[in-house]
């Protein structure tokens, strides 16, 4: 029995107006805007803008700055997405464990650098990663190690980026583990028992594959995520030394806010747009395997 | 004897993990009662020997961070209200209504959520301006209300609600809204406070919408303001930390109270087959 | 009935009071926006019926305040504009021509330091009137160079590189001065640019980054890394300027009420001096320009209120205020400014200053010269290699 049109439109109505003005006229507004050289003076005046076609994206391709930003995004993901996974999984199974104590305290610090805000916590890390009185080094000193200058070293910055942001998501993806690991039947493990398996046996032929779909949306979600890296480069370093963090959002953001040329940016969000979809859909290809 | 082990070990593991998490914060708090000579030291003193309220008396004088924070509060209060209103009467829609088209549609919606926000940036930067609504409350509130991820997570957790009921109520002359209202959305409750909790989380902490939408201080949320300030004292950082502590405060607490819900809400997302 | 009477007489008077008033909007920002209103009250009090409205930006909001209020026509009748910004929002046509105002107005363009002049005019027209300047000198710790030998301050770029390096040898954890290396640090770099006779654009328009000139200035400045004379991690400039670790450093005239804010124990070991020569002793100017908008409907009343600013008495009296040196070159004669030792260093300095170039891709520009000085001061190109990567980016941006 089909309902109501009256009703469709009440219940649906509101929310498909308002994503289709703000989401999917947008996204193709994106996609036309990427094909024109919209700029500063374009934006006073909106004749002032002409088509250019796929020039924005020819030059993107001889821009070498792009294609930094485009590495160092991935060696961000690269690096962070497996230290992230493995670490949450780890902190995931220690916390589901019976006689694991103080659970709750446990649950609210690892959710901590989650719910706050990034712009007010890289305050903080800018100063724990201060070559002279941070405490990074202080701690690094204990051990006898002469700490780098961190995010004044083209080396080094991209690196603590990365510590900062394994460490905001950490806590997330531990809790999402952790549902994932409770929701695994008793059962499965009892059945491994009398067949005589040992702790890592029943972690490798239990555990793993029943939290696939979890591990499949942990890591999927990561992958889109970490590709927009943007609030800590641009709190932390602004992309340098001499972009070495520069992300591709941190460019994105400079072209067109900074220099105000849309058209030019607008091409960069079209190019993060494919490499998401086509990294997100290999992603779920491989988890069919 | 290896089972105390094997105990201790997990223990250590965990605490030194919760411990890397706090003590980012701890540091934040305690730099925030310090006088600027006390800040730059090493190694780094955690207890401040002068304590002091000064930057906290600042932030609210000379810096004006109540009306950034006002702002915030309105607009989280706003969006988390009329996004949860929107997004649950979608779902209902998408799980229990019968419609022409309804399956494509909800698909498009699913589509908008690959969509990163940087490329709608731009174009809806301009609608915002074109419509008249930058610098505005309209303009920091209505562009985050409809949110393809909460329709989703709703819908989800909405097919498991038992249809008989549904049809029961619709036998005996029940309107829809009465259904949702007084059969759906009690049943929703943990999927309410969930993506609740995640959109007020989400809007209190945004950061470049409003960065891009405020063109001035009195319509500032929190995190612009605690950039603004980053830029125009970055020589304070005790002034700084104060202005952190302020906007990252009331969300913990919020949290804190509101976690027992929480977990319970992100179970079925984890369950999703692919 | 009377009572109702009399009201409504009163009430009727003050609405025709009111709209006889008029209002002049104002865009101010940083510092400045707070004290202005003092300034407004003595003007009010000198035009009755006049009312005005001071709006405060932060710095970092107004480029992308005073671009939408463009794009979006929300703009005031004036504006404080950076000298940097001159250039960008004049070429939209933003701001109104004042040539014929100057005409009828005790205001010269004789009144100003020239490198001030410089950023009001562009395409041969006046779209500004200067406001305040800032111009950077050397800041430095007295006592501790007396320690290394140096009586005064070192006047060359031979000196400054050799105290330099005395003060480093002074042991770990020490370093001479303090150079901005990351971000975009135009600003800071360029006066050795101008110091040792090179520029960035020449009269027709041609690139002139691979000068011997401007290399010169890249290898002078990176040396200054790769010698560690200069930290290349932060810290706090005031702590250590007053711990003595960076004695020297180069900034502008806000420093001096900072310093003696932030760290007083160093009152009276420290002072100003001259850029350090090499052909000149050429300085970065700064500071901010009031300009009228086009679409202004009270461009006589905003121009009156710049006439207001720009008279010598009430340039002394705003530095009185805010410690903002007055563009008003005759305002320096008043005892505040004529008898302070420091500020005559300052006064000095703006005899020899420049600002770059008053193009609209100034900010892209900028980008693009801090980008390739950082690479030499990392050492992945020679200055000659940067040089002429540079003048690539250039070129690439002037021609759009």
């Amino acid at each position: 029995m089909k309902t109501s049109k009256f009703w469709v439109f009440v219940f649906v109505g509101p929310s498909l107006f308002l994503l289709l003005i703000f989401s999917i006229v947008p996204i193709f507004a994106s996609f036309l805007l990427s094909l024109t050289n919209f700029n500063v003076y374009a934006l006073v005046d909106w004749s002032r803008a002409k088509f250019i076609g796929f020039e924005n994206f020819k030059d993107l391709f001889r821009d070498e700055l792009f294609w930094k930003a485009f590495f160092n995004t991935l060696y961000c993901l690269s690096i962070a997405l497996p230290v992230t996974t493995v670490l949450a999984l780890l902190n995931a199974v220690l916390l589901n464990r019976k006689d694991t104590k103080m659970k709750n305290l446990f649950k609210v610090c690892f959710f901590l650098p989650f719910v706050t805000n990034t712009v007010a916590i890289a305050i903080v890390w800018s100063w724990i990663f201060n070559p002279h009185y941070g405490l990074m080094n202080w701690v690094l000193g204990l051990f006898g190690i002469r700490g780098p200058q961190w995010l004044s070293d083209p080396k080094w910055a991209m690196l603590a980026i990365i510590v900062f942001v394994v460490w905001r998501g950490l806590g997330y993806n531990t809790l999402l583990f952790l549902a994932g690991l409770q929701n695994i039947p008793q059962e499965l493990y009892e059945a491994a028992e009398l067949d005589g398996a040992n702790a890592w046996q029943k972690f490798l032929y239990v555990t793993l594959p029943m939290l696939r779909p979890t591990t499949v949306f942990v890591t999927t979600m990561m992958i889109i995520g970490y590709l927009q890296l943007f609030e800590e480069p641009y709190m932390l370093t602004q992309g340098g030394p001499m972009n070495a963090t520069l992300s591709i959002v941190l460019y994105l953001y400079r072209q067109g806010f900074k220099f105000f040329k849309l058209g030019y940016a607008s091409s960069i969000a079209v190019v993060l747009f494919l490499l998401i979809i086509s990294l997100t859909v290999l992603r779920l290809r491989l988890s069919r395997e | 004897m290896k089972r105390f082990f094997c105990q201790l070990l997990s223990h250590a593991v965990l605490v030194f993990f919760s411990l890397s998490m706090v003590i980012p914060f701890a540091w934040m708090l305690s730099t925030s009662f310090k006088k600027p000579h006390e800040i730059f030291v090493f190694p780094p003193r955690w207890i401040p020997r002068e304590p002091t309220l000064k930057n906290y008396l600042d932030l609210f004088r000379a810096v004006n961070f109540s009306r950034p924070f006002f702002n915030t509060l309105i607009v989280a209060v706003s969006i988390t209200v009329l996004s949860v209103l929107l997004a649950s009467t979608a779902g209902y829609a998408f799980s229990k209504f019968r419609f022409k088209g309804r399956d494509k549609i909800f698909l498009l919606v699913l589509a908008t959520i690959m969509v990163p926000g940087q490329m709608t940036l731009i174009p809806v930067f301009l609608i915002v301006k074109q419509l008249g609504m930058l610098n505005s409350y309209a303009g920091l509130i209505v562009p985050g209300v409809a949110s393809a991820f909460n329709i989703f997570f709703m819908r989800q957790y909405m097919l498991s609600i038992p249809n008989e009921l549904i049809e029961a109520a619709r036998i005996d002359g029940a309107r829809e809204d009465y259904v949702f209202f007084k059969i759906v959305l009690p049943l929703s409750r943990p999927a309410i406070a969930t993506i609740a909790i995640f959109t007020f989380t989400g809007s209190w902490n945004s950061f470049l919408w409003p960065l891009v939408v405020a063109q001035d201080e009195r319509y500032y949320t929190l995190p612009v303001a605690v950039s603004v300030l980053a830029g125009q004292y970055s020589e304070n950082l005790g002034l700084q930390m104060a202005g952190s502590c302020v906007v990252i405060l009331p969300i913990l607490v919020f949290f804190i109270l509101t976690q027992k819900y929480f977990m319970k809400g992100i179970a079925p997302l984890t369950g999703l087959k692919y | 009935m009377r009572k109702l009477m009399i009201f409504l007489y009163l009430f009727l008077f003050a609405l025709v009071a009111l709209s006889q008033q008029r209002v002049l909007q104002i865009w101010a920002m940083g510092e400045e926006a707070k004290k202005l209103n003092v300034m407004a009250e003595k003007f009010v009090q000198e035009n009755p019926n006049v009312r005005v409205e001071i709006q405060a930006i932060p710095w970092s909001a107004a480029y992308d305040k005073l671009l939408t209020g463009i794009a979006g026509g929300q703009l005031p009748d004036l504006a404080q504009m950076g000298t940097t910004w001159m250039a960008p929002f004049g070429a939209i046509g933003a701001f109104e021509e004042l040539t014929p105002y100057l005409a009828k107005s005790f205001i010269k363009k004789e009144m100003f330091f020239d490198g001030s002049w410089q950023t009001v005019t562009m395409n041969g027209g006046v779209y500004g009137i200067p406001w305040y300047v800032d111009v950077r000198v050397m800041f430095y710790r007295t006592d501790i160079l007396k320690e290394v030998g140096y009586e005064r301050a070192p006047q060359t770029w031979d000196e400054l590189y050799d105290v330099a390096k005395k003060l480093k040898a002074r042991g770990e954890g020490y370093y001479a001065l303090s150079l901005l290396f990351t971000g975009v640090f135009g600003n800071e770099f360029m006066p050795f640019v101008w110091q040792a006779g090179g520029k960035i654009l020449d009269e027709k328009g041609n690139v002139r980054v691979t000068d011997p000139e401007f290399v010169q200035a890249i290898e002078f400045y990176a040396r200054f890394f790769w010698e560690e004379l200069a930290p290349t991690a932060g810290g706090n400039l005031f702590q250590d300027f007053a711990k003595g670790t960076v004695p020297i450093f180069f900034s502008g005239p806000w420093m001096v009420r900072m310093i003696d804010e932030q760290t007083p124990e160093v009152k009276g070991k420290w002072s100003v001096a001259l850029m350090p020569k090499k052909v000149k002793r050429t300085s970065f100017v700064g500071g901010c320009n009031w300009v009228i908008f086009k679409n202004s409907k009270n461009k006589d009343l905003a121009w009156k209120f710049i006439e207001f600013m720009t008279r010598p008495e009430n340039q002394i009296e705003w530095y009185k205020l805010v410690s903002n040196l007055p563009a008003v070159v005759e305002a320096w004669n008043f005892p505040e400014l004529a008898n302070d030792p420091m500020m005559k260093v300052f006064r000095a300095q703006l005899e020899d200053a420049m600002s770059p170039p008053n193009v609209p891709q100034w900010e892209e520009i900028a980008t693009a010269i801090s980008r390739r000085v950082e690479e030499v001061i990392f050492k992945k190109r020679t200055p000659q290699e940067a040089a002429n990567m540079l003048k690539r980016d250039i070129e690439k941006i002037v021609r759009k």
